[in-house]
Order: structure tokens, then C-alpha cells, then sequence
């Protein structure tokens, strides 16, 4: 029968964790539950929906080792509503998991599942890690993770496609109409891997771990893929597939380069997409130093927005799909960008000024 | 208006029944209850008229129709079947006019305006029509013929089944007088009963009523339509050819259901219903749209668009899935129902081409698939999806 106390505040950062990883559509099943490990001071918590795998350990008060599982989100739902401080945690031998804050009269009973019911979390080898800065890993997410496609079908395109190139990592994500790129920057050694697809859940929750400083711990294996942060560790299995050929639609080289205010132009693009409709179409001109942005005309009405650019070619108009224009510029980090194109029908470039390790790649709508 | 209109109304009587009759000789002349079984709780989609002499008609608990026809003989919808005999009742159709409009799988507007010389008069074309139908397929058809499609609509239910009536231009204001409010097209039910409470119980009281009085009653809108029903003017419920529109399938099920595998099954045969309809009336849509019911009636419909065409049916029930299971909680449903909705001609849909030719391309392969396989279906071939499911006894109506 376990039993131990701990500090609420600790208690709540770590399970609303584990309440992210557990799927809420999942009918009720020991998956909805997190599963608690008490030994030697420590508290080891447990959370997966079969795919994502988390666990943390925490340093508690044990008065005797034990563990279970129980509904993590009325856990969390409880312990947000309890008063800050300690609180004891135990289970009896009827499977109740009590919850009870030190000093108070408060007494919160739960079902619990025994814990040998709960699913096993993959485990990497320990020789397959290498470091990795958390800035840099932090940075090469943000750049990517918003550009995979939600849609099923392209099962292949639902994930990020990290890959071992030259010693450097890279990562790419693409819905099929528009792509991004990033490439590590520094040069730390990489083992060598293969290319693997990670979903986007366990690249949010890296995102939402990593403190930004120091490093994680990375292991990328042909079934799955390990974060291990100092208490904390991810796991995820891969998205199998072939990755599209993405070098193939990387234009080589672009005709033209019209260089805008990254700011400017998202703001501009914020304001004219209230017109927009469900098509999501804008069309951009690009002239000599100016580019336009305009809606179609609609039912509703239209909006036209002109902001200067340094461009020198032929007057060019082109359609896009303005959420793939102004979802890269909320990420790209310096105050100018350039957009590079060839033709209005060719996809389009999209570069920080100055250049960083990433670009974003947009196919145009049709104009008519 | 520049020229005399003239329009058709084609009305396949008891469509469905008529149908099973017609594939199961042995039921002729007997009647027959298409949806909902004797058991459960179903819905009754369609009758036969021998199943009408018994007070039985179609929306009514298939409990009640049991009740009322004790030896009816209940059948479940067979969809695809309706689907297949309209379709080639249509085509026929489509040879008399060049502006067929078709409102449901029974029932199709003709615009014969200017065919006359051509064609001969609108009551022979009628005749013609109802000729053909009965020779080519053994079923039965009510032709309304009048310079609306409001007061065709109306003519081709005065002499149901197998009728012709034809409303000559500027007759349309006797002819209304001479019908019950219960015929009035576009009156509902809580409509009536609202004039009904005002003492208005016939046409013709409806007819004596000024435009302000009945716009002070119902409002500007319902009180123009009043006014302009009783006076045999379209109200313009049929307006011509719309920009945009959509098409929708939907089932009551038997037996509440919270099997998600039922549930996705039967939403799949859904969606192909919808995506054949698509294909024969033409047209391109991004956006779908799922209508859930619960078992204590609550309904919500939710939609969602997409960056490009829904080109085939995996599309749309993958998209229709998500749907579902974004929004579904597991409770017991009572009717499931997917569309498309916004549907456009194919030049107004703005498109986003693709980086990778090979994702285009199974896209598109899909696609042709998929209309191939409804071409040899207009050939009488059946050809389904190895995933449709129907379970027996269930009612759908399109």
C-alpha cells in the first residue's frame, strides 16, 4: 500500500504533463490513467497513449513504497482546486487512492487500477544518445512543426522529417503545398540515423519542457524516438512512410528577390485576410518597390494594402493561400525577408535577411 | 418577363415502393412500407398506395404504420437501387428540355419554356413523359404543368398518382383558389395553425387577407410569401439555377446506435451517396458538413472546409470521419447525416496546386476511380465500396 506526501505546486506542473499526453477522446481505460511510483524518496509518474510515452521523477516524502494508477484528469482537476501546501497521497487495499492535504480537512477518494495493468513505455539503449543543444532543438521545432499536413491521408507529411545530413540535423515538415526547411547550425556529433518522421505532439511537448538552456538528451531509432531532459523523459514511435523527396521541390534558384518588412507585411496580411474567404486566396504584386496585397472581391467587399519593398524585375502577380504566407513569417526571427520566385506559378522562396539556417517554400494558388 | 415560361414537374409516384414492386412482383398490389421495421422505432421512408388506404404515409413511426396495416409487408431502404432507376428515369428526362433541374431522387423540374415548336405542347410532352416512364420502367408519374415552377409543383400533386394536370398561364389564381391551405406549397405545418388561430382556413380567406395584414402578423417576409402563395405567384423557393447549393444524405436509425464501427460504416455510405449525387448534378465543393442527433433529439450540425475540392468519396469520409469523431462523445445516435455544401461550379473554386506531383496525382487517380466506377453504375452495373455497409432496416432519405 503506497503512501507519501508531496507539495502540491510540485505535484500539479508534472501531471498536467502527463493529462496533456493522455488522449481525452480515448473512451475511459487505464490509458486515461497516470500511473504512481513511490521508492526511496522519489516519486516516478507515468503517462502514454501507446504512441507518446512520459515519465518524470520527482522528489517526495515516501512513508511506504507502493504504486497504482489513477484518472489523471480528475487528479489534476483535484489538485488545482486544493490550497497550496502538502498533501498526503495513499492507497488502501479496496483500490481507493486518497487524497488528502496535510493540516486540512479535506478528503478526496478515487478509484484507482492497479498499476501491473499499465502499459509497458519503450525504453531506448543507453549507448544510442547524444547531446543536443535545447536552444538550437527549440528553434528547429518552431521552424517546422507548424508546416505538417493534418490530413490522413498524407499519413507520411504528418510529422516532422528529422535526418542526419553531413553531421548536421536537419528537419523538414510539408502539408504538399508548402515546405519548411531548417538545418543545425552547429557542429555537434551526430550519430548516424536514419531518416525518421516524428509527430508533432511529441515536438510540442519538447517545446513545452526544454527550459532553453543546456542540452537534451536525443535517441533516434528506426521504431522511435527518445528526449531525455535531467527528470524528465519523452518518448514517441515514429510515423512510418516514405518522406516525400522533399530536395526535389527546393527551387535551386530563383529569378527574382523582392526584400519587405517581415512585420509589415504580416500585419498587412492580417488586416486584408479579414476579407478573405473560405478559399484562404490573396493575391500579392510584386512591382518596382511596392507590393500589393489585395482580397477578392467579394459579396462582403475587398481590401487592398500596398507596402514598399525593394524589388527590382517584371511586375509580377501571384495568388496564395495566405495563412502559408504569414504562418512562416511569425516564426522567421529578423525584422526583413526576402521573397524569392521565378515565375507566378513556380513555388516561391522565403528567407530571413539576414540569412539563417531555414527557409520556408510556398506553392502559389492559381490565379483565376 | 420576355417570353412565356413553361415548366414541368415530373413526381415518380411512390418512388421507392414503386421500385420494390417492380423487382418483387410479388408484392404488387399489396402494401408495401419502405423503412423502419414492424419492431423497432424506425421511420417510415416511402409507402405504396395500397399502404396509403390504411392512413400509412412516409415520417410516420414505423410502429404507428404497423399499428394502422397490420399485414404490410416492411422493407428496408435499398438506396442505391432508387439512386440507379432515377438516374436513368432523369436521363430520359433530359431529352425534353435542355434546363433539367433535379429537385430529389423522385422529382425533377423541366423548363419547356420555347420547346413548343419543337416539341409540340406542353400537355403532349407531358403525356409523352408519363408514356415513357410507364413503358421504359413499369412505374408510374404525376406531371404538373404551369408557367411557375411553384404552380407545376402544386399541378403535378392535384391528381396524384399517374395525374397530368396543366395550369394555363393566368389561371394560376383560380387553380390556387380551388385547393386547400393543406396543398398550398411552402405552408407548414405551425403556419397553418397559426392562421388557422386568425379564422383563416381556406385559400380563398387567405386570398382576402391585404399584404400589410399579413405582414403584421408573420413579419415582412413570411407575410409577402402568404400573399403571394395565395395568389398563385412564385414565392421563389425555386429560384433557377442557384450559385451555390448543397447536397446532403441523412438516416434515421432503427435502434439508437453508439457502435463506432456501425456508425463509421453506415457514414461512409453516406458519403458515397452524396459524392454520386455531386457527379451527376455537376459541381465542386471544399466544404463538408456532418449532422449528428442524439438520442434525446438534440441535433447539431458542424462543417468544416478545405483547402482543395473534395474529389472523391475517401476524401469526404475522411473528412466527415474526423468530423465525427471530433464531435461525437460516444452517445447513443439516432440519425447520422453528411453533405457537401457550398457546391460551385468547378471555374469558381479557387485551386492550390501541389509541390509534389505524386500526391496530385493519387488524388486524382482517386478521383477518375471513383467516376468510372458511377459511369458503369449508370450502365446498370453495381460496383461498391467493399467498406459500404447497410444494416437492414434502417432508413435514409436523400
Amino acid at each position: 500500500m503506497m503512501k507519501f506526501t508531496c507539495e502540491r505546486d510540485v505535484l500539479i506542473k508534472e501531471i498536467s504533463v502527463a493529462q496533456e499526453i493522455i488522449s481525452s477522446r480515448n473512451v475511459l481505460s487505464i490509458l486515461s490513467n497516470v500511473m504512481l511510483e513511490a521508492a526511496e524518496n522519489t516519486l516516478r509518474i507515468r503517462a502514454t497513449d501507446l504512441k507518446v510515452g512520459f515519465e518524470t521523477r520527482i522528489p517526495v516524502e515516501v512513508a511506504q513504497e507502493g504504486s497504482s494508477t489513477v484518472f489523471c484528469d480528475k487528479l489534476l482537476g483535484i489538485l488545482r482546486s486544493l490550497p497550496e501546501g502538502e498533501v498526503e497521497f495513499e492507497t488502501s487495499e479496496n483500490d481507493v487512492f486518497s487524497i488528502r492535504p496535510v493540516f486540512r480537512k479535506i478528503d478526496f477518494q478515487l478509484k484507482s487500477i492497479s498499476s501491473e495493468k499499465f502499459p509497458e513505455i519503450q525504453q531506448a539503449q543507453s549507448d544510442s544518445f547524444f547531446e543536443f543543444s535545447q536552444a538550437a532543438i527549440i528553434e528547429m521545432i518552431r521552424q517546422t512543426a507548424f508546416a505538417v499536413s493534418d490530413d490522413e491521408t498524407r499519413y507520411f507529411m504528418n510529422g516532422v522529417y528529422m535526418e542526419n545530413v553531413d553531421g548536421h540535423l536537419v528537419m523538414v515538415a510539408t502539408d504538399g503545398r508548402r515546405l519548411s526547411y531548417i538545418r543545425s547550425e552547429e557542429d555537434s556529433e551526430l550519430p548516424d540515423f536514419p531518416g525518421v518522421i516524428v509527430p508533432p505532439k511529441v515536438l510540442g511537448l519538447v517545446r513545452k519542457l526544454a527550459s532553453g538552456e543546456g542540452t537534451v538528451r536525443i535517441s533516434i531509432t528506426p521504431k522511435a524516438v527518445f528526449f531525455h531532459f535531467d527528470n524528465q523523459k519523452l518518448s514517441s514511435s515514429l510515423i512510418e512512410g516514405q518522406f516525400p523527396n522533399y530536395q526535389r521541390v527546393i527551387p535551386e534558384s530563383q529569378q527574382y528577390t523582392a526584400t519587405v518588412d517581415r512585420n509589415e507585411l504580416s500585419e498587412a496580411l492580417r488586416r486584408v485576410s479579414l476579407l478573405v474567404e473560405k478559399s484562404r486566396r490573396i493575391y500579392m504584386k510584386i512591382a518596382d518597390g511596392s507590393i500589393g496585397i489585395s482580397s477578392e472581391q467579394s459579396e462582403i467587399g475587398v481590401a487592398h494594402e500596398e507596402l514598399s519593398c525593394a524589388y527590382d524585375g517584371p511586375e509580377t502577380l501571384m495568388a496564395l493561400n495566405y495563412v502559408y504566407l504569414s504562418e512562416p513569417l511569425k516564426v522567421i526571427e529578423n525584422d526583413q525577408v526576402e521573397i524569392q520566385f521565378s515565375e507566378a506559378t513556380k513555388a516561391i522562396t522565403l528567407y530571413s535577411v539576414p540569412r539563417a539556417s531555414y527557409f520556408h517554400i510556398i506553392m502559389p494558388m492559381q490565379l483565376d | 418577363m420576355a417570353r412565356n415560361t413553361v415548366y414541368c414537374h415530373v413526381d415518380l409516384d411512390a418512388f421507392y415502393a414503386s421500385v420494390e414492386q417492380l423487382d418483387k412482383p410479388e408484392l404488387r398490389g399489396k402494401p408495401v412500407i419502405v423503412g423502419g421495421s414492424e419492431h423497432g422505432r424506425g421511420v417510415v421512408s416511402a409507402c405504396s398506395y395500397e399502404a396509403r388506404t390504411y392512413g400509412v404515409h412516409s415520417a410516420m413511426p414505423a410502429a404507428e404504420a404497423r399499428r394502422r396495416a397490420p399485414h404490410a409487408v416492411f422493407l428496408p431502404v435499398r438506396m442505391g437501387r432508387y439512386q440507379e432507376v432515377s438516374a436513368r428515369i432523369m436521363a430520359v428526362l433530359s431529352e425534353y428540355t435542355p434546363t433539367l433541374q433535379q429537385i430529389s431522387v423522385d422529382e425533377a423540374f423541366l423548363d419547356l419554356t420555347g420547346t413548343e415548336r419543337l416539341s409540340g405542347h406542353p400537355v403532349d410532352i407531358g403525356r409523352r413523359i408519363k408514356r415513357r416512364i410507364h413503358e421504359a420502367f413499369g412505374l408510374t408519374a404525376s406531371v404538373g404543368i404551369g408557367a411557375t415552377r411553384f404552380v407545376a409543383k402544386m399541378a403535378s400533386d392535384f391528381d396524384k398518382p399517374d395525374g397530368l394536370h396543366y395550369v394555363e398561364a393566368g389561371g394560376e389564381e383560380d387553380f390556387v383558389l380551388g385547393l386547400d391551405l393543406t396543398d398550398l406549397w411552402g405552408l407548414g405545418r405551425k403556419t397553418r395553425s397559426r392562421l388557422e388561430a386568425l379564422g383563416i382556413t381556406r385559400v380563398s380567406h387567405l386570398h382576402a387577407q391585404r399584404i400589410e395584414t399579413l405582414r403584421g402578423h408573420f413579419g415582412e417576409a413570411a407575410g409577402t410569401f402568404l400573399y403571394r402563395i395565395a395568389r398563385g405567384i412564385d414565392p421563389g423557393i425555386f429560384s433557377g439555377a442557384r450559385k451555390s447549393h448543397s447536397i446532403s444524405s441523412e438516416t434515421t436509425f432503427e435502434r439508437d446506435i453508439s457502435d463506432p464501427d456501425i456508425i463509421e460504416a453506415i457514414l461512409l455510405d453516406l458519403c458515397e451517396q452524396v459524392m454520386y449525387r455531386r457527379y451527376r448534378e455537376g459541381g465542386v465543393s471544399r466544404t463538408v458538413q456532418l449532422k449528428l442527433r442524439k438520442h434525446d433529439f438534440s441535433t447539431r450540425t458542424v462543417r468544416r472546409s478545405v483547402p482543395n475540392e473534395i474529389g472523391s468519396t475517401d476524401e469526404f469520409y475522411r473528412e466527415a470521419r474526423r468530423l465525427l469523431v471530433e464531435r461525437w462523445d460516444g452517445t447513443p445516435l439516432r440519425l447520422l447525416g453528411c453533405g457537401l455544401e457550398n457546391v460551385q461550379s468547378p471555374e469558381s473554386l479557387a485551386k492550390q496546386p501541389e509541390l509534389f506531383d505524386q500526391t496530385h496525382r493519387s488524388a486524382e487517380r482517386r478521383r477518375r476511380l471513383e467516376e468510372a466506377v458511377f459511369k458503369l453504375r449508370e450502365g446498370g452495373i453495381d460496383i461498391r465500396k467493399a467498406g459500404g455497409f447497410r444494416e437492414e432496416g434502417y432508413k435514409d432519405s436523400t
